[in-house]
């Protein structure tokens, strides 16, 4: 997969790289989501609060830097299988603050703001800098959003790809390794665009997609992916069309309203996660060949189906691979005119 | 005679009328004659070309929104009846014995726990609940003294609920994200979205058998409304009867709180404004009371997917939202007229 190309290229490349890298000047200082942040010096042990942030640290060859994991959504890869056993894991979900605290970190890393924000679950980001403990926050989940408004917050711009190069450039720049930083963000444009290239030449006018998360019970309306969010930021990348117009990061959507639209493509979530029903892959398969509504949309009658990881459309390096596999399925179909 | 017969054909035809607009008025727009084509060709085999995705949503989504919307709704509402004559307490409604509150520890239990992993769904895991919850309601009321008397039923029941209320938000904080709470409150708000025949098949048997137990035993209810004792020197077995119809009156709430959510309002406000408008006598209440219900909530459901274009509203909100000031109506407009 692409992460395992990145660390081999990385592995090669580094050293020559690192050579002729502009070194960090501390004092450093950056404003992070609206908050400005002051480094005497590279941080020598950092904590992390969901997984985008603890890979993001990996793929920089910081992980000698974890003392402490938390927010897991998955299985960590393969090759980071080894570093990441040395880590404690303070939580499967949210830590406490106490925990995190408890391990002295010079930095905190956070994926999510409802994790630690205003209305942060694990803490303010004030109280965190109270005790001189700085706290660095996503720009995927801070930049053009408003986590106040709604459940899953409230995306006022579009989800930009840009947030999540910065957020490499950014704790590359914290911790010295600039070099690697811009090697990894190389690296992910560069599969960006050989994802996009892949469908060139291809008429994508006609085409559209929905992505099923899950439902919180078999037949209810189904959590599917909003505009401004990930997943509809990786259709347009492509040229798709999403079919559903609502704002929501996350809507529910009657099937009436889906199947209506009647997308060219369904693209359906692959989790680990056993907490309804549909979030198996096969339960969601089974519901739409056999809904007597679904069955007849399209997509299912001519298998236009594709099977994306969940953790593939989240603010993460992941969500470069994402793209790949949508790109590789979508070009491997013949396509409405 | 004839009276009741017309009577009997009218409330029929509301029903009908109204089962027919939740059918015709949905989220997307479909023609009306092409709503009645599809109840042709399914009903007697008219055969007309349809579009597959256009009889489906007609035939599968939303008649059986409609049908089991009117079997909640008339569930709901003479469970309503029965526990406020039962009890003679007018805030008595049918969640008033825990059994919401155990239908939401049920579904936090399966959705937060993973109970089941998966294969349990989140009805099954409501009506377990809700069933745990009454049993332990009703022992409650019994152990703390004689049977038959209804302030014990009342107060049990809300220590039944506040003990549920707390081990759901006790799971909630322990172990779920926000996410996962919004999953589960988005059901338990009440909501149509999920239902084919198989809930079809459920609902309206379940809700029919409630109305005809309760019917049956109509005098025995217009009996307690005198309280306990009045219809103890009248030779009612009171314990019996009691125990029967809460019984009865749990059971149907469970089942449709496990197919639709807890939709609040219904079961505490159509039997008043019925007994308002159509007197106490339990021979007609009861019916009346079904029908009130049943439309309220097919007119509720309709305007729960049409208040706002491209977005479904619980219908719980609904509910409460319309039939509050429908009710303060009726209230005034009562008074008026004495």
């Amino acid at each position: 997969m692409l992460l395992h190309r990145v660390v081999t290229l990385m592995v090669t490349l580094a050293l020559p790289a690192l050579a002729h890298a502009t070194p960090t000047q501390y004092p450093l200082a950056l404003q992070n989501c609206a908050t400005p942040l002051t480094f005497e010096h590279a941080p020598k042990s950092a904590v992390t609060i969901g997984q985008a942030g603890t890979e993001m640290l990996y793929a920089l060859g910081l992980g000698d830097r974890l003392v402490g994991t938390s927010l897991w959504f998955n299985d960590v890869p393969v090759q980071y299988k080894a570093q990441n056993d040395k880590v404690e894991r303070l939580a499967d979900n949210d830590p406490s603050f106490e925990a995190v605290i408890g391990k002295r970190p010079e930095l905190v890393v956070v994926q999510l703001e409802w994790m630690v924000g205003p209305q942060g679950v694990v803490g303010t980001r004030e109280q965190f800098h109270e005790l001189k403990i700085p706290t660095y926050l996503m720009p995927s989940d801070c930049e053009g959003k408003d986590n106040l408004v709604g459940a899953d917050g409230t995306r006022m711009q579009p989800f930009s790809i840009d947030t999540v190069y910065k957020s490499i450039s950014q704790l590359a720049e914290i911790f010295d390794v600039q070099a690697r930083g811009e090697q990894l963000n190389n690296q992910l444009k560069a599969s960006l665009e050989k994802s996009i290239a892949s469908l060139k030449g291809k008429d994508l006018s006609a085409t559209s997609a929905l992505f099923w998360f899950s439902s919180a019970d078999m037949d209810i309306d189904p959590y599917v992916a909003g505009r401004k969010g990930i997943p509809d930021f990786m259709l347009n990348t492509l040229g798709v069309r999403n079919v559903v117009e609502s704002d929501e990061e996350w809507p529910t959507v009657g099937w009436e309203t889906l199947a209506k639209a009647n997308p060219t493509f369904l693209v359906i979530a692959r989790m680990d996660r056993r907490r309804f029903p549909a979030d198996d892959v096969e339960k969601k398969l089974e519901f739409l060949r056999t809904d007597p509504v679904t069955r007849n949309m399209d997509a299912v009658k001519n298998n236009r189906i594709i099977v994306l990881d969940a953790h593939g459309m989240q603010a993460s390096l992941r969500l470069f691979d994402g793209i790949e596999t949508l790109a590789t399925a979508i070009s491997r179909h013949d396509l409405p005119k | 005679m004839t009276a009741r017969l017309i009577t009997a054909f009218a409330a029929c035809t509301a029903l009908l009328l109204a089962v027919l607009a939740g059918v015709a008025i949905g989220e997307t727009p479909i023609a009306p004659d092409v709503v009645l084509q599809v109840l042709a060709n399914k009903l007697w085999g008219a055969g007309h070309a349809l579009d597959p995705i256009d009889e489906g949503i007609v035939w599968n989504y939303r008649l059986t929104r409609a049908l089991v919307a009117a079997a909640c709704g008339a569930g709901l509402a003479i469970c309503g009846v029965v526990l406020q004559s039962l009890l003679r307490n007018p805030l008595a409604d049918p969640y008033l014995l825990g059994i919401s509150a155990g239908a939401s520890t049920g579904a936090v239990v399966v959705a937060v726990l993973g109970l089941g992993a998966g294969a349990i769904s989140l009805s099954a895991g409501a009506f377990a609940g809700a069933i745990c919850a009454f049993a332990l309601v009703i022992l409650l009321a019994r152990a703390s003294g004689p049977s038959g008397v209804s302030a014990q039923i009342i107060l049990a029941g809300i220590a039944g609920s506040q003990l549920f209320n707390a081990i759901t938000a006790f799971l909630i904080t322990k172990s779920a994200s926000s996410e996962q709470a919004r999953g589960i409150m988005f059901w338990l708000l009440g909501n149509l979205s999920g239902v084919r025949w198989p809930s079809v098949w459920l609902a309206v048997p379940v809700a029919v058998l409630g109305l005809v137990v309760c019917l049956w035993h109509r005098r025995a209810l217009d009996a307690f409304t005198f309280g306990a004792d009045s219809a103890a020197s009248l030779g009612i077995p009171v314990r019996r009867v009691q125990l029967l119809l809460i019984s009865c009156a749990a059971l149907v709430t469970a089942v449709m709180v496990s197919i639709v959510g807890s939709i609040g309002f219904v079961g505490l406000v159509i039997p008043h404004a019925v007994r308002l408008l159509a007197g106490t006598g339990h021979g007609r209440l009861l019916p009346v009371s079904a029908l009130g219900g049943a439309l309220f909530l097919i007119a509720a459901d309709v305007l729960s997917r049409t208040l706002i274009k491209g977005q479904v509203i619980p219908v719980g909100v609904v509910t409460a939202l319309v039939g509050a000031p429908v009710f303060a109506l009726i209230l005034i407009g009562r008074r008026h007229a004495r």
